[in-house]
């Protein structure tokens, strides 16, 4: 089938017309046959066209006669409810791509202040947003926390159940673990990092950090603003995870 | 965030009743949609009168109908020619011409539609890429306790320097932005998100009160 873009005009050539019209006709009715046999229901068709004196119909004289029968005897709501012509169709399509748009728009400006986000929270200035922009960004930001706390709720009631892990400095028990992670630190690919149980890491954060270390690596993250190239140079970020440096802080025994 | 998973694509399917009953009526929704559409095209290149009955699965009535589904059974039913007025071939063109303008908005709005979709796929690409770099970027679910933790750290102290940035541009920064700045904990950085491309709106009106009613933008 050839899927040349046909411009939805009348078509002014004889011969053209005609073959669309054999064409498309036989497609159609096609296409209600198949609608017919997958859903098990009563359709029909009435076509008139000016090349042929009477009407063509499908399936059968007969059984369209039964199904117009059966439509008329519907109540009157019920038989205008659903019946369109090819304004109110289009009118219906227009309406229902514009939510379809709208949504898609809307998604894709979540998506874009996700970005934004994630740039700002390691050093990316707020001074390029506009009002709207820093609005959407917030909005966004709360959502974000949102989930973060329905998840750290939902790890919390996991952890209830088992006891509490040793406090830092650990003994030996865990250094092999340390010596693992640092093995893969010292890689260079964040693939690794990624792909690690969180769990361990878990277990190594909870070991070798306290909560207000981390604020201060924030603080200065948060600070050194104009310097930082998000996503350039993966050693100006001071999550380096993959530089021995970032273990070499940590209060390792 | 709203993921949506890949569909399944085009399948080629037996001419059966589908023995799925939800598919069923998935199917009888876009087919019967799709085969309106075909005979809204037809009557529109080929200049022909169309009806087309379906019952629904539920038993109710789907019709189209150009010109119009009753004035078709009406011609079928009694045999007689369709009349051919003056005040019919006016309704008619009119008719017509809206239908032209519909159809070019309909083709606009679709374009816009599938650039949308394109976009959104980009960003997802993005997005994907930077979290096989970032652990922070990455889904929620992924993430420790203590990860989740720090992060929203970081993000209740974002959320704050965020307002503060929408304070300055609403109440506009001729004097120092230090008057704005709350000490808490952000430290002695008193140039550190400082509007150097300030926009000063000298006749704003706005109370020093910032309302984050999220309907600016385009939430």
């Amino acid at each position: 089938m050839t899927r040349k873009k046909v411009k939805l005009a009348y078509i002014t050539n004889d011969s053209s017309r005609k073959a669309t019209f054999k064409k498309r006709k036989k497609g159609l009715l096609k296409k209600v046959s198949e609608l017919s046999t997958l859903c098990d229901i009563k359709t029909c068709a009435i076509i008139y066209s000016p090349y042929d004196t009477q009407p063509e119909v499908w399936p059968s004289p007969m059984e369209v006669q039964n199904i117009i029968a059966k439509f008329k005897m519907m109540p009157e709501m019920d038989q205008s409810k659903k019946m369109v012509n090819q304004e109110s169709f289009l009118r219906q399509r227009i309406a229902k791509s514009e939510e379809q748009l709208k949504k898609q728009q809307r998604d894709n400006r979540e998506k874009e202040m996700t970005q934004v986000m994630y740039r700002s929270l390691v050093g990316e200035g707020l001074h390029n947003l506009n009002i709207v922009d820093l609005n959407d960004l917030g909005w966004v930001i709360d959502k974000s926390i949102k989930e973060i706390d329905e998840k750290i709720k939902s790890l919390l009631e996991q952890q209830a159940v088992p006891p509490p892990p040793p406090p830092p400095p650990a003994a030996a028990a865990p250094a092999p673990q340390v010596v693992t992670m640092t093995s893969h630190a010292s890689r260079t690919t964040k693939q690794d990092m990624f792909n690690d149980e969180a769990a361990v890491r878990n277990t190594i954060t909870d070991l070798a950090t306290d909560s207000s270390q981390n604020q201060q690596w924030l603080m200065d993250l948060l600070k050194s603003n104009d310097n930082m190239c998000f996503g350039r140079n993966d050693d100006m970020l001071p999550y380096s995870l993959h530089t021995n440096n970032f273990w070499s802080n940590f209060p390792f025994p | 965030m709203v993921k949506k998973r890949a569909s399944i694509g085009r399948q080629k399917i037996p001419i059966a009743k589908i023995p799925k009953k939800n598919h069923l009526q998935v199917t009888f929704s876009k087919r019967r949609s799709g085969l309106f559409k075909k005979a809204s095209e037809l009557c529109t290149l080929c200049g022909v009168e169309i009806a087309i009955i379906v019952f629904s699965p539920a038993e109710k009535v789907f019709s189209f109908g150009h010109p119009e589904v009753e004035s078709i059974l009406d011609r079928y039913l009694t045999r007689n020619p369709p009349p051919e007025s003056t005040a019919h071939q006016l309704i008619e063109a009119h008719r017509t011409a809206n239908v032209r303008e519909f159809n070019i908005h309909l083709t606009q709005i679709l374009n816009q539609l599938e650039a949308e979709k394109k976009r959104g796929e980009a960003l997802d690409q993005i997005r994907k890429s930077n979290q096989r770099q970032f652990w922070w970027e990455a889904p929620f679910n992924q993430l420790g306790l203590h990860e989740l933790e720090q992060l929203r750290a970081s993000m209740e102290e974002l959320k704050k320097n965020v307002v503060k940035q929408a304070n300055k541009i609403l109440i506009g920064s001729t004097t120092n932005s230090s008057q704005f700045l709350a000490v808490n904990g952000i430290g002695s950085s008193a140039d550190l998100f400082e509007n150097k491309h300030a926009e000063f709106n000298a006749s704003s009106t706005m109370p020093n009160v910032y309302n984050f009613g999220y309907g600016n933008g385009l939430f």
